[in-house]
């Protein structure tokens, strides 16, 4: 019986050692899969039918398109819902897009260096796995693919911040929710159909230039990771929040001319969520007028506040300096990291 | 209803009569054909006066007119008329406006001023935001932003083109 009660608290032990070894094991085996999913665009091509819901805080904006994908780095989305969209696309070539804008006859060309930041998003996958931890879900199935599901939670809050589908065999995500900080999915988006193809026409990607106005949209540089440089070029004492939601911290910054208005962007991020805060001390403030605009305070500051979608806009100004800060937090955070921003 | 009379013909023709009269002679020209007749008798008679009175035009002798204008130059109005004129309320309500505003807004006002700061639409936050967002992994770079890209459909300005667009990748 001393032999029997012996061996069994062996075996106990060893299996309550064998517990963490073997949750690690899984949690590394979801990372491995996540950076898996990252990189499979670069590699499937496919065809397939998505649909993306962002909610707000009281409305939500939802879109339907076709998306054509040649690894690694073309990719076209025709818009098929809603109506005011319907015909309208966007062709991807590497970091440039093309917005093809029927009903105006027009192509506006963004380029969009951050695309290719490499470094940045290895900054932020470290990120990522440092707040959060990965857990693997139960097996599932998105437009009759079979899918492992990775959840994503806080470190700090418990709560999950973000769920994705993987494709078993192609590692594409085939769908994604993301959460916000009071647990509510803010962005949903999911193949409704999808076909892997081994390549597509080059046609498919040609951007028309019959017919159409080519107008050149606001261009997004190579964005930095050497904020104390970024922060140096923009010409005035930048100011940075001293509080920031638990697991953020300043990732890239860039600054641009926007009107002639010397702008400094920094971006903070946990690995999931982001935070931009922007900055000019040209007197330039923000205009809301194709918002609606609600009003707050930031300490004992005026404040304007928007929302759209998930996304927030919270915008101030003080000594000369006019703020606007940027992210998918709740309205209470982003005032709360404004008031700690003291110029 | 009797015939139409030749002057109701002619006031016909000139869109003098009142609107439910000219209705009915319109509606009898289209059953009667003697009136009719009458009634392109008129339109020929009074193309034809028109026509004549063209060519009977005659153009005053060069040495009238410049007298005229000479004459109509050299009567400058007096003060008083001036200042009548001045006084009409088109033009002194909005002068009494202006004294009005700069007595209110002060002597400030008319200080020179530097041009106002440009406003940065707040679309172009947003979008900015969004572009940087492509080096979050699993951001949203999927696509566009519908909203926005509703409003870059409906809106032909180009300034405001700018600031929505937004760029997309393949990851979902």
């Amino acid at each position: 019986m001393r032999i029997l009660r012996a061996a069994a608290s062996v075996g106990l032990a060893v299996a309550l050692l064998a517990l963490p070894i073997s949750a690690c094991a899984k949690t590394a085996d979801a990372f491995a899969l996540l950076r898996s999913a990252i990189d499979a665009p670069n590699h499937v091509s496919f065809v397939g039918q998505m649909q993306s819901v962002q909610f707000g805080t009281s409305k939500s904006v939802a879109s339907v398109f076709r998306v054509e994908h040649r690894a690694p780095d073309l990719t076209r989305h025709w818009y098929l819902a809603p109506q005011a969209l319907y015909g309208d696309s966007i062709i991807s070539r590497g970091d440039t897009a093309f917005n093809i804008d029927v009903k105006h006859d027009r192509v506006i060309v963004v380029q969009d260096d951050a695309i290719d930041d490499q470094v940045t998003l290895d900054d932020n996958i470290g990120l990522l796995t440092a707040n959060y931890h990965a857990i693997m879900g139960p097996d599932g199935s998105v437009a009759g693919r079979p899918a492992s599901i990775v959840i994503l939670i806080n470190n700090y809050t418990g709560q999950t911040g973000l769920r994705v589908w993987i494709d078993k065999q192609t590692k594409l995500v085939l769908q994604k929710e993301t959460y916000a900080t009071n647990g509510s999915i803010s962005q949903q988006s999911r193949f409704e159909d999808i076909r892997y193809v081994t390549n597509l026409p080059s046609a498919i990607f040609v951007v028309p230039k019959t017919g159409y106005a080519v107008v050149r949209g606001a261009d997004h540089g190579l964005p930095s990771n050497d904020l104390a440089a970024v922060v140096k070029t923009a010409g005035f004492q930048a100011h940075g929040p001293k509080y920031l939601p638990d697991g953020f911290l300043p990732v890239t910054g860039d600054v641009t001319d926007i009107k002639g208005v010397r702008t400094l962007h920094l971006l903070y991020s946990d690995g999931i969520r982001t935070l931009s805060l922007f900055q000019n001390a040209t007197g330039s403030a923000v205009d809301m007028s194709r918002f609606k605009a609600s009003s707050t305070h930031v300490r004992n500051h005026e404040a304007k506040f928007v929302e759209d979608g998930p996304t927030k806009l919270l915008a101030w100004q003080e000594s000369d300096l006019h703020f606007a800060l940027v992210g998918e937090l709740s309205e209470n955070e982003l005032v709360k990291i404004a008031a700690s921003v003291v110029p | 209803m009797q015939h139409l009379s030749t002057t109701d013909l002619i006031d016909y023709i000139n869109n003098q009569l009142r609107p439910e009269d000219d209705a009915l002679v319109h509606a009898h020209l289209d059953d009667c054909a003697p009136c009719r007749d009458g009634y392109s008798t008129e339109i020929a008679l009074t193309e034809m006066l028109r026509n004549q009175a063209k060519v009977e035009e005659r153009e005053l002798p060069p040495m009238l007119k410049a007298e005229i204008w000479a004459k109509i130059r050299a009567e400058q109005p007096t003060a008083i008329q001036r200042l009548r004129a001045f006084l009409r309320p088109a033009y002194a309500l909005p002068v009494a406006a202006v004294v009005l505003l700069l007595a209110f807004f002060g002597p400030g006002y008319l200080r020179p001023q530097s041009p106002p700061a440009p406003s940065i639409d707040a679309a172009y936050y947003l979008q900015d935001h969004a572009a940087m967002n492509s080096t979050v992994p699993f951001g949203d770079h999927s696509g566009a932003d519908p909203g926005a890209l509703e409003e870059t459909a409906l809106n032909t300005d180009e300034s405001a083109v700018n600031g929505v667009f937004y760029t997309a990748n393949a990851n979902p």
